[in-house]
């Protein structure tokens, strides 16, 4: 009998296993009692509510939001390059740095980019109250690392022999360093710039969920007096923000030949670097720290964990992770793969445009209306939202992909899903399986959001331990936090790197 | 009077447990005009490597003006400039501001700065390329969108942008026509500065076809990491190429 061999292909649709004992779990929580309220949800959405209250309301909010993600961004995307180029090998070589620095920024990096926005947004609300920086602020720590890293890894592909060939010229070497690395850096900008900016709206979006204002606490108090036609009035709006971002993003041509979009791309730069440092200042002095002596205390007080209730959240934070990847992996080539016709693919589009769209805590709330709480749940909602996401990268792949195979493949008579299969997939699942590899870094550090309001992981202990200002209960799990994520990010990157 | 530049003693170089250098001495005077041949793989891209310091060797000495690489400061290395084989262009920089990098080192950070930005001088870097024999419609061209002699030449000018005193330069009639050939080769053995009007002088070129060897002085012959010979180009004889191919 021949051994059964799995290839790239295989393995993108294999994860979908997963489905099975989630499937069982999700079947046998079922309650049929919240299926109205479900139904009434799906047909809100074709019946927003538009009044000129209510629109009023939505642009106000809206601009909240836009506010914060767009500042958010800004930040973090210059500080993210800054950190980026301090983390990237090139700067170490220039200068001759002993490579110990570069492995500790680094690692610096990993660890603040390990817990999520929201777990930091309700970290500092705890601190310091609720107030419009700290929206700001939970956004940038963790975006600032995590767009270091996107910098970080687009300088690594630096040409060496570049470097040593402008080293050789013997140039000052910040002159060396900012012409190799200008257009690296101008490029990652354009090419994760507007994805960056997506991320930054959206996750204003959740922190408003969880009360920092913006469009999420509208979102969020509409679900709770389950108002869905005014919560939908919301969605809509929000989509079309993003939407417009992307097309204003789009029209503004990141021409680096151009000299006064340059220079004022300059100006910019330095001017949110010198805001940024004194509004950082200022932060720090205008605020008052009455709990950060509870903060203090966490080395004075006891916890009330035991050790195998402890193991058993980060099992299944772990569980949640794993599963929550394989539908993201396997549902988007699934459902494309087998409704391979135009009219379904638009279909499938807006379905997965929704998905992105409608913040985590939202579905999950959704879903609870007619299944009870559960780690499939949880799964199911992250695995849906980052399906979303998965899906959108690999149809923008597919449309740019050469379909000659495919015809060629269809001209012999074989099945459109075949042909799909073979003449199309079968070329981008490698790169496909590359970015779900880094995909699965995000979800871990996601599992905190689902944890919070599905009540499972330690995103739930997290909740209950900052509830009652148990501080050394919440250093315990925020430690438990980063090593999942940092062990998950270095499999990842193994992974990963093995298929680039 | 001693007018050695640079000088090699004793030089071994091993990599992923190969001897790629074994043992050579070698001495270059100033005003020498050196051929350097070899079949492909003899070694002789590792020996510019250890002539202008980017490999370090495995066992012996390289002295540059009776000095050890480290022992020099910027400026003196800077009086060494190499054409790679491979180019080592940055792909997405235009024709002009990769000839300007050559300029990199004799101004401040500001230059690169404008260079990156498209607003300094080009009528430097405009005038080599000329020399070079480069059209002016590819100087704001992007390296990736140029031809293969177009990105020679590219190379070319950068390094004699450089104005340096000891020029390598690894193959570098590769891609060009015949014409092209003898223009670049008479500007590579000349070598000079076009600002000063001063001979650079020093100029060792590893090659392969031999009709192009008239206007050197010496010729080495280089076969599996060793130098076979060190002689005046008119004493050159087919026994001498016998030994290297």
């Amino acid at each position: 009998m021949n051994k059964l061999k799995l290839n790239y292909t295989s393995l993108s649709f294999l994860p979908i296993l997963v489905c099975i004992p989630l499937g069982y779990q999700l079947i046998t929580n079922i309650h049929f009692g919240g299926f109205k309220l479900f139904q009434e949800f799906l047909i809100s959405a074709f019946n927003p509510k538009i009044d000129n209250e209510i629109i009023i309301t939505a642009i106000n909010r809206l601009n909240q939001t836009f506010l914060i993600g767009f500042f958010s961004w800004l930040v973090s995307i210059i500080f993210g390059a800054i950190f980026g180029i301090l983390s990237s090998n090139i700067f170490y070589k220039i200068f001759n740095i002993p490579k110990f620095f570069y492995s500790m920024i680094r690692f610096f990096l990993t660890i603040i980019r390990s817990i999520h926005e929201v777990v930091w947004g309700i970290l500092l609300m705890q601190i310091y109250g609720i107030n419009f920086s700290i929206g700001i602020i939970a956004i940038c720590i963790p975006y600032i690392a995590v767009n270091s890293k996107v910098f970080a890894e687009q300088l690594e592909t630096i040409n060496y022999k570049s470097f040593e060939s402008i080293n050789q010229i013997n140039a000052h070497k910040f002159s060396s360093l900012l012409t190799l690395i200008w257009n690296p850096i101008i490029n990652t900008f354009k090419n994760f710039g507007l994805y960056r900016l997506e991320c930054s709206i959206r996750s204003t979006v959740i922190l408003g969920l969880f009360g920092i204002g913006g469009i999420g606490t509208s979102i969020f108090l509409s679900f709770q007096t389950l108002n869905f036609r005014e919560l939908w009035t919301y969605l809509w709006s929000l989509a079309i923000l993003i939407i417009l971002s992307g097309v204003i993003y789009k029209k503004i041509k990141f021409n680096n030949t151009n000299k006064i979009l340059s220079i004022f791309f300059i100006v910019v730069f330095f001017i949110t670097i010198l805001f940024s440092f004194f509004y950082f200042l200022f932060f720090i002095f205008n605020n008052n720290f009455e709990n950060f002596n509870s903060v203090s205390s966490l080395f004075k007080s006891s916890s009330n964990f035991g050790l195998f209730d402890f193991l058993k959240l980060i099992f299944d934070t772990i569980i949640l992770s794993l599963l929550s990847t394989g539908i993201a992996i396997s549902l988007p080539p699934l459902v494309i793969g087998i409704f391979n016709n135009n009219t379904s693919k638009i279909f499938i589009k807006i379905f997965a445009f929704l998905l992105r769209l409608i913040p985590i805590p939202v579905i999950l709330l959704t879903l609870l209306t007619f299944n009870n709480p559960s780690l499939s749940l949880a799964a199911l909602t992250l695995g849906l939202h980052n399906a979303g996401i998965t899906s959108k990268l690999l149809f923008t792949n597919l449309d740019s992909q050469d379909k000659r195979n495919y015809i060629a493949m269809r001209s012999l008579g074989i099945s459109k899903n075949t042909s799909w299969l073979l003449g199309l997939f079968s070329q981008q699942a490698k790169s496909y399986l590359a970015y779900c590899a880094y995909r699965s870094d995000i979800i871990i550090r996601e599992t905190a959001i689902v944890g919070v309001i599905g009540g499972v992981g330690l995103g739930w202990q997290l909740q209950e331990s900052l509830s009652s200002f148990a501080w050394q209960e919440v250093t315990i799990v925020l430690i438990a936090y980063s090593s999942i994520a940092i062990v998950g990010e270095l499999i990842n990157g193994k992974i990963k790197n093995s298929l680039t | 009077m001693n007018n050695t530049l640079l000088e090699l003693k004793n030089i071994s170089y091993n990599y992923k447990n190969n001897l790629i250098l074994n043992k050579v001495n070698l001495k270059i005077n100033s005003g020498d005009k050196i051929a350097l041949l070899g079949k492909s793989g003899s070694g002789k891209t590792t020996l510019i490597s250890v002539l202008n310091g980017t490999i370090k060797p495995t066992q012996g000495e390289v002295k540059l003006f009776n000095k050890s690489f480290e022992q020099l400061d910027r400026k003196q290395k800077r009086k060494i400039t190499t054409i790679w084989q491979d180019l080592r262009l940055i792909e997405d920089l235009s024709a002009e501001q990769n000839v300007n990098c050559g300029l990199l080192a004799e101004n401040n950070f500001y230059f690169a700065f404008k260079n990156l930005l498209n607003i300094s001088s080009f009528k430097k870097a405009h005038k080599y390329m000329q020399l070079c024999r480069l059209d002016n419609s590819i100087y704001n061209k992007k390296i990736r969108s140029l031809s293969g002699g177009q990105k020679q030449r590219v190379a070319i000018a950068r390094s004699l942008i450089q104005g340096s005193n000891i020029l390598l330069a690894d193959e570098p009639f590769n891609n060009l026509d015949p014409k092209l050939i003898t223009t670049i080769k008479n500007l590579l053995l000349e070598n000079v500065d076009q600002n000063t009007k001063k001979s650079s002088k020093t100029t060792l070129v590893a090659l392969h076809r031999l009709d192009l060897l008239n206007d050197f002085d010496k010729v080495i012959g280089i076969r599996s990491g060793k130098i076979f010979f060190n002689i005046k180009r008119t004493n050159l004889n087919k026994l001498h190429l016998d030994k290297i191919y």
